[in-house]
């Protein structure tokens, strides 16, 4: 294993592990040479300027790209091993671990709140009845009572972005992945969404953000990764990354956020 | 010969005219998908022969492929013309029309936001799920405007059928302005068109209207 984090359980696999990553599109590279691991109960951010990859490391964990080099690996076991991937079948099987919420919601339009998050376990096999409550009873977490039958264009867009949220927690994935969630938001919808990734953090939700939220990922996390040209140029705690950052890029890049 | 047995007996051919119409959109609306589906391969080869048909049953007159449908195996094979016009009628029309509702698909399917299959994705749809359940239904609200009006131009190229003297009603209307040489047939059939556009307007602003419970 590449590196250790202070907060792995002893014994067990990293839910995510990544390991020289690498994508170029029609030969410009755009990760060069990624390696890190997330272990269970971990909120990692990443963050970084545009352009640096953030969004295509997560595009690439969620089989949204393919990676052109390097490892893959979900619970320990390969989904990408040397830039090849794993059968389709297999795939289909690392895809159930993880869930994604994407910089633009991506609800489907034509459905209701309630079927929007209730089909995907339905058409895995799901109970109708149990995914219904569960389903209730995520968008009361999300502050979202009442709001079942819906549709998102009657919804503000931090509504949408949580109801996103709640069928990604539909599917009971292990680990969740976040697009830049609230990038598409004002401040004040930007708040609500990053409220209920605040609790799923305190509920011990594994979570990998990507993020320009930079009180956010101080605050959340218990990594956090920079991101330049396709590399990580700094990792660590964040009291250590906003606290006492010790590259030249990472402190110029923070400096823009200092208020 | 009075008005109303003109009406009368040109009304003898609506029946024919609704049966070019209803099964043309009966074939032409499925053949038109398969069309799209395959023009939109990522095969190549495929696409571009798929690409070129379009081009030539778009670029050339409905009326030259209805002749051409009719006639073209007299003339190549020497083949009997078929007896019952209905059926190279049938074929002509659901060819061409699926040619153009199949572009008519693309552009709908094309412009389906690529968020919409990378959330399907990652919650696990397959590929054909995605299709049937996220997208198509999509497609089907944003190609309504398109749709209504390719079946609005159907209505009135029913009556390129006179072409293969088909009894339908613009024919039998031609050959009773032919015989009495009178132009009142052409405005009966006017107005039979016009009502019948009136009432296909109608059910297609309701199916329309159907759709709007989401933006």
């Amino acid at each position: 294993m590449s590196e250790k984090t202070e907060h792995a359980p002893s014994g067990s696999a990293p839910i995510l592990e990544i390991r020289g990553l690498q994508k170029a599109y029609d030969r410009v590279p755009v990760l060069k040479d990624i390696s890190f691991s997330v272990s269970k109960g971990n909120v990692v951010s990443v963050i970084g300027p545009s352009g640096s990859g953030k969004s295509t490391l997560l595009r690439c964990a969620s089989f949204l790209e393919t990676a052109t080099g390097g490892d893959i690996l979900y619970d320990g076991q390969y989904a990408v091993k040397g830039g090849v991937y794993a059968p389709k079948k297999e795939l289909n099987r690392f895809r159930r671990l993880f869930g994604m919420v994407f910089q633009n919601f991506n609800l489907f339009p034509h459905y209701s709140v309630l079927k929007n998050i209730c089909e995907a376990p339905l058409l895995r096999g799901a109970d109708k009845e149990e995914i219904r409550e569960r389903a209730v009873s995520l968008l009361k977490k999300m502050g979202l009572e009442g709001k079942e039958n819906a549709y998102p264009c009657q919804l503000s867009g931090g509504q949408q972005q949580r109801v996103a949220i709640a069928r990604a927690l539909a599917l009971e994935p292990e680990i969740l992945y976040f697009d830049e969630p609230t990038s598409a938001l004002d401040p004040e919808l930007t708040g609500e969404v990053l409220k209920v990734m605040r609790q799923l953090a305190e509920d011990h939700m594994t979570m990998v953000v990507v993020t320009h939220e930079m009180s956010f990922a101080h605050a959340v996390s218990h990594r956090v990764i920079f991101m330049d040209g396709g590399y990580i140029t700094e990792e660590g705690p964040p009291e250590q990354i906003f606290g006492n950052p010790q590259q030249e890029r990472t402190k110029k890049f923070l400096s823009n956020y200092q208020k | 010969m009075s008005l109303l047995t003109m009406i009368l007996k040109m009304s003898e051919g609506l029946g024919k005219t609704c049966a070019i119409f209803f099964l043309t959109l009966l074939f032409s609306l499925p053949l038109g998908m398969i069309v799209a589906l395959l023009r939109m391969s990522k095969n190549t080869v495929v696409s571009s022969i798929v690409r070129f048909i379009i081009t030539v049953l778009r670029g050339t007159p409905l009326m030259l492929q209805l002749l051409a449908v009719t006639y073209g195996p007299y003339y190549l094979f020497g083949a009997n013309v078929a007896r019952n016009k209905l059926i190279p009628v049938v074929v002509a029309f659901a060819i061409n029309y699926a040619a153009y509702f199949a572009e008519i698909y693309r552009g709908g399917i094309e412009s389906i936001p690529k968020g919409q299959y990378e959330a399907a994705s990652v919650l696990g749809y397959s590929r054909l799920q995605t299709f049937m359940r996220i997208v198509l239904p999509q497609v089907v609200k944003r190609i309504m405007p398109s749709v209504t009006n390719e079946v609005v131009t159907l209505v009135k190229d029913t009556s390129i059928a006179f072409t293969v003297s088909y009894q339908e009603m613009f024919t039998i209307g031609k050959q009773i302005a032919n015989s009495q040489t009178s132009f009142t047939p052409f405005i009966v059939a006017g107005v039979f068109y016009y009502l019948f556009n009136f009432i296909v307007d109608r059910v297609m602003g309701r199916i329309e209207k159907r759709l709007d419970y989401y933006k």
